[in-house]
């Protein structure tokens, strides 16, 4: 019997060159994910990345497995509907800051509560960098190099992981890009967690936020403890500083999948008109 | 008016059960062997609003409502003003009010229609649990000479599980209604029930386009409630179940529209239903799904637009966003049912055709048919089912946007190895790899075109009937009229031909330019304000000299007398 | 699992990281047309690769542990080797790669002898100071490579077109 050697994480990366500034933070975000589906270690057919639009949206065609890089603001309605269609497959939904939280903030909200078996991964930099560098649903209010908002938007920022555990989100991490095994680590912990994952990655824009290079003394490791409760996360969430990074949160409520049973048929059915 | 049909409305406010009293009728006339049809108008409240049923029941299959009402039982007149202007009775018709509730107001009574009392209120208050509406459907069923023994078979179906008092309550006053109407003037009877043999369904146009799709192969539905598409999606929420499939309520259309690009890519024959403002929701993800190539069906029940507009009532006026819709240069399908059996065969076809185009496909349903409901000859049984045309596992160099002679490529599904790509709504070269150049953009954009301008649609494409020099092309619900109409017309020796056009897109010229073989005047029946679809056949086909067009807004149904009148006119 | 096992697991690790992170910016910045640079990286990428080989080598008959991408033990978040992604730039010169290249390879030296001051197993003590030797060969060569490179002038980054629009 020809036993076949598991795939690396080289063999879930294509050969399509990546169009990111060398330096973006979305590199290690590629191959953190490409770790992950490694130990993750179903075939690269079973698995479906879905991604918007933006930067980091371009994601999947880095990637070696089913895409689909949709338009702006919807990856998560188009994972949630692969994964609803077709549950046997590992879906991931990736993308960015503004992709998920502004255009796509809706259906965040809901597929945070609606929880169905998917990971998705946002790549936060605080800023849309393929229109060229506006302010993002996470850019604090006070920057001010956007010619859009050439005095901050003077808009409070919103705060990811604390809206996903708001809205029911239950399983909730963050990363840093500037260590991608765990982010790897992190992701797979998410794939493998029931229900709807959250992996928010602190991945620097080195383009328009070149101060968050930074961030790497900025982030700090969570004691490892992840709460179960929402209560308690939310109460460490209200005090946390974004840099955080670790498993925020694993709750246990159970994935949403519809029934599917299958007792009738057609005929049944139309039987039902007869008069 | 014509002596094979008996039409009855039904009016009532403040729950006084005239849908339910309507449907009771309409099940009883199936029950003894009719055909019919019942449409509804309400108001907007959620409870207690104005309502009327409306229906027409016949001895022969019919697709249309009629000139007039035969007859009209009022249980109260409150609100009928709203609604008068759809209620047209003539001098022969017949309406039966309650004394308690006044005079036959001034909108009612300028039809000049004879009038009758029937103290309805009084009656039913003379039984315990007696309700108003089963007096008046007695009255009615007596009136049309329907069976009694057919509506009281329906009650003890229908009403049979609340209890046996509800049920003797209900049987009761039926009956003291049709004692009543004894005293009453006499209006049109129904002729005998025709024993033809011919097996009957009693469906409406929403669930029939729900059969339709579920016969085709959709085993995905994403659905966001909107009138008058909700029935669409609440009848097929059970029956995907009992077919192994799934439906998920969606956050809102965005979210609906995108989860069925989701769930079509994953393999899985998807669509939903909408109406118009939610159309315009998702028209930037259907050009996703045109670019993508991702087949999908979405069934808009047209209503009153522009915004939220009249959402309980019927217009034709969706058209021109579903053909003009969408962004850049997209070549996806529209089609549209004729009659509320056809809103089944409309969207089985449609399922096969975008399957098999790997394309977003638009069935224009609307209001009058989808809420409408009919007793129909059972719809013939299609070949049509949902056959995408997949990639073999492991297919060697596989494109997924091979560039083809027909313009369609095999699509691979998540699950089949070696062949993953990334479906796009970039341009992209064949591989599916983003690139914005010319070449990879002129190449895609002609494959994309010419899948839908090469394929070969067949006799589906319209419902032709009859030969003359003279045509009346329509769509859709006023279809109904227009084929009533021409057999009227023929009855006063005027032949006309119709051509009633069920792909709308992509436009067939030269089937078209067949059809109209030899036509020198043709009559265009739509029911939009802006002459939408007699704009949008100007701007894809050839047509005759003389053009005239029937076109009014919603929510007043085409009648077919306007229609005829039209081809007298021109005859003369 | 023994600690010589599990320390040859990391010396492979650290070669592979380093080598594949050199790949990475090389095609990084041949998409950005900085040909000269993407030629550098390919052979930093190249001369990581020799080095997996040979430490592999040194590894043949041994059952290494099989550890995830998260379960090696670094000083760092990464393999020491490992380009910092962050310090890259798509107009980067000649200098400023070997310039990060020159510090890898000191953080690849300073592991190794960390370890062969610091570990119990004298097999690991040996291999890590012959590993930490040949890193600092590496160093030297290095050194010697970037005083050859002049400094760029310092508005080595000015672009004068603005970035593009995309999707």
């Amino acid at each position: 019997m020809n036993v076949q050697a598991p795939l690396t994480h080289q063999d879930f990366k294509s050969d399509v060159k990546p169009i990111w500034c060398p330096g973006c933070g979305d590199f290690s975000v590629l191959s953190a994910v490409t770790k992950a589906l490694a130990e993750h270690g179903r075939p690269r057919e079973q698995v479906a990345f879905i991604s918007g639009i933006g930067c980091s949206s371009r994601i999947p065609a880095y990637t070696k497995v089913y895409g689909f890089h949709g338009v702006h603001g919807r990856a998560l309605a188009i994972a949630a509907g692969v994964k609803l269609a077709r549950p046997d497959l590992t879906v991931l939904a990736a993308g960015g800051d503004g992709d998920g939280l502004s255009i796509g903030g809706n259906h965040f909200m809901h597929a945070c509560r609606r929880n169905v078996d998917m990971t998705y991964v946002v790549m936060d930099n605080q800023v849309y960098g393929m229109t060229k560098g506006q302010a993002s649903p996470t850019t604090a209010p006070d920057w001010c190099n956007s010619k859009l908002t050439p005095e901050g938007t003077g808009i409070s920022p919103v705060e990811p992981v604390r809206l996903a555990l708001a809205a029911g989100c239950n399983f909730i991490a963050r990363g840093f890009a500037g260590n991608p095994n765990e982010v790897a680590r992190l992701i797979l912990e998410g794939i493998n967690h029931p229900g709807f994952s959250l992996i928010q990655v602190l991945s620097p824009c080195v383009t328009y936020r070149p101060e968050q290079r930074d961030w790497k003394q900025a982030v700090h490791a969570s004691d490892g403890n992840p709460s179960q409760l929402v209560a308690e996360a939310m109460h460490r969430l209200a005090s946390d500083d974004g840099f955080t990074t670790g498993v925020l949160f694993a709750g246990n409520r159970q994935a949403f999948m519809p029934p599917r049973r299958g007792l009738g048929s057609i005929a049944e059915l139309e039987r039902k008109f007869a008069s | 008016m014509a002596g094979y049909s008996v039409s009855v409305a039904l009016t009532g406010s403040g729950g006084a059960g005239a849908m339910t009293a309507g449907q009771i009728l309409l099940d009883a006339a199936s029950k003894a062997g009719y055909y019919g049809l019942m449409t509804r108008s309400m108001g907007p409240q959620i409870r207690g609003g104005e309502a009327a049923a409306l229906l027409r029941i016949s001895s022969r299959p019919i697709s249309s409502l009629d000139d007039h009402y035969d007859l009209l039982v009022a249980f109260d007149w409150g609100n009928i003003n709203r609604f008068a202007a759809e209620l047209p009775l003539a001098a022969g018709s017949l309406v039966i009010g309650d004394p308690e509730q006044g005079e036959v107001p001034e909108p009612i009574a300028k039809f000049g229609a004879r009038a009758a009392e029937l103290p309805m209120k009084a009656m039913a208050a003379e039984i315990p649990g007696g309700r108003i509406n089963m007096i008046g459907l007695g009255a009615a069923a007596v009136l049309i000479g329907l069976p009694l023994d057919a509506v009281l078979s329906v009650l003890s179906a229908q009403l049979g599980r609340k209890g046996e008092e509800v049920l003797a309550a209900a049987t009761q006053a039926l009956k003291a209604g049709a004692e009543g109407a004894k005293m009453l003037p006499e209006v049109a009877k129904l002729p005998a029930a025709p024993v033809d043999g011919v097996k009957r369904w009693n469906i409406s146009g929403n669930e029939a386009a729900g059969l339709g799709a579920l016969k085709a192969g959709i085993r995905f539905v994403a659905a966001y409630p909107i009138t008058p598409g909700t029935e669409v999606l609440e009848y097929m929420a059970p029956s995907l179940d009992k077919l192994g499939g799934a439906l998920v309520q969606a956050e809102d259309e965005l979210a609906s529209i995108n989860m069925v690009i989701g769930g079509s890519f994953a393999g899985i024959p998807s669509m939903t239903a909408t109406s118009g403002p939610g159309l315009a929701l998702m028209t930037e993800s259907l050009g996703l799904a045109v670019a993508s190539e991702t087949p999908l069906v979405v069934v808009d029940v047209m209503r009153g637009g522009p915004s939220t507009g009249i959402p309980t009532k019927s217009e034709q006026s969706d058209l021109n966003i579903a053909v003009y819709g969408l962004h850049g240069d997209a070549p996806h399908l529209v089609t549209a049912p004729n009659s509320i059996g056809d809103c089944l065969s409309t969207t089985q076809w449609t399922v096969y055709l975008a399957e098999a185009l790997q394309t977003p496909a638009i069935v224009l349903s609307d209001q009058a048919m989808g809420q409408a409901r009919a007793l129909i000859a059972r719809p013939d049984d299609l070949p049509y089912v949902a056959n995408r045309l997949v990639a073999k596992d492991n297919a060697e160099g596989y494109l997924r946007y091979a560039v083809t002679e027909s313009g369609v490529s095999p699509m691979a599904i998540p699950g089949s190895p070696g062949n993953n790509y990334v479906a796009d709504g970039l341009e992209h070269n064949e591989r599916g790899t983003p690139s914005s150049q010319a070449s990879d953009h002129h190449a895609q954009l002609d494959k994309r075109d010419r899948k839908l301008a090469k394929f070969a649609y067949g006799e589906m494409w319209a419902d032709i009937e009859g030969d003359a020099d003279v045509a009346v092309i329509t769509w859709g619900s006023c279809t109904g009229p227009v084929q009533e109409a021409l057999i009227r017309a023929a009855e006063k020796g005027i032949k006309a031909k119709m051509i009633s056009l069920r792909l709308i897109l992509p436009a067939l010229p030269e089937m078209m330019a067949a059809a109209l073989k030899g036509v020198k005047k043709v009559l265009i029946v739509e029911q939009s304000h802006s002459e939408q679809f007699y704009k949008f056949l100007r701007a894809h086909y050839d047509l005759p000299a003389e053009v005239a067009v029937i076109a009014h807004p919603g929510p007043l149904p085409i009648r077919p007398a306007e229609i005829v009148n039209r081809l007298v006119a021109w005859k003369k | 699992m023994s600690e010589f096992a599990n320390f040859m697991a990391h010396a492979i690790a650290l070669e592979m990281e380093a080598a594949e992170r050199y790949d990475e910016l090389a095609d990084a910045m041949a998409v950005h047309h900085n040909d000269e640079v993407a030629e550098l990286f390919r052979k930093l990428a190249h001369y990581s690769r020799l080095h997996h080989a040979e430490v592999k080598d040194h590894a043949k008959d041994l059952v290494l542990p099989q550890l995830k991408p998260w379960e090696y033990q670094w000083h760092g978040t990464e393999g020491p080797e490992a380009a910092p992604v962050e310090r890259t730039h798509y107009m980067m010169t000649p200098y400023h790669c070997l310039h990060m290249a020159l510090q890898n390879e000191k953080r690849g030296y300073q592991y190794y002898a960390d370890l062969a001051y610091k570990s119990a197993d004298p097999e690991v003590k040996r291999l890590a100071k012959q590993f930490a030797e040949e890193e600092s060969e590496h160093v030297v060569m290095l050194e010697k490579w970037v005083a050859d490179l002049k400094e760029p002038e310092p508005n080595w980054d000015l672009d004068l077109d603005p970035p593009v629009v995309s999707d």
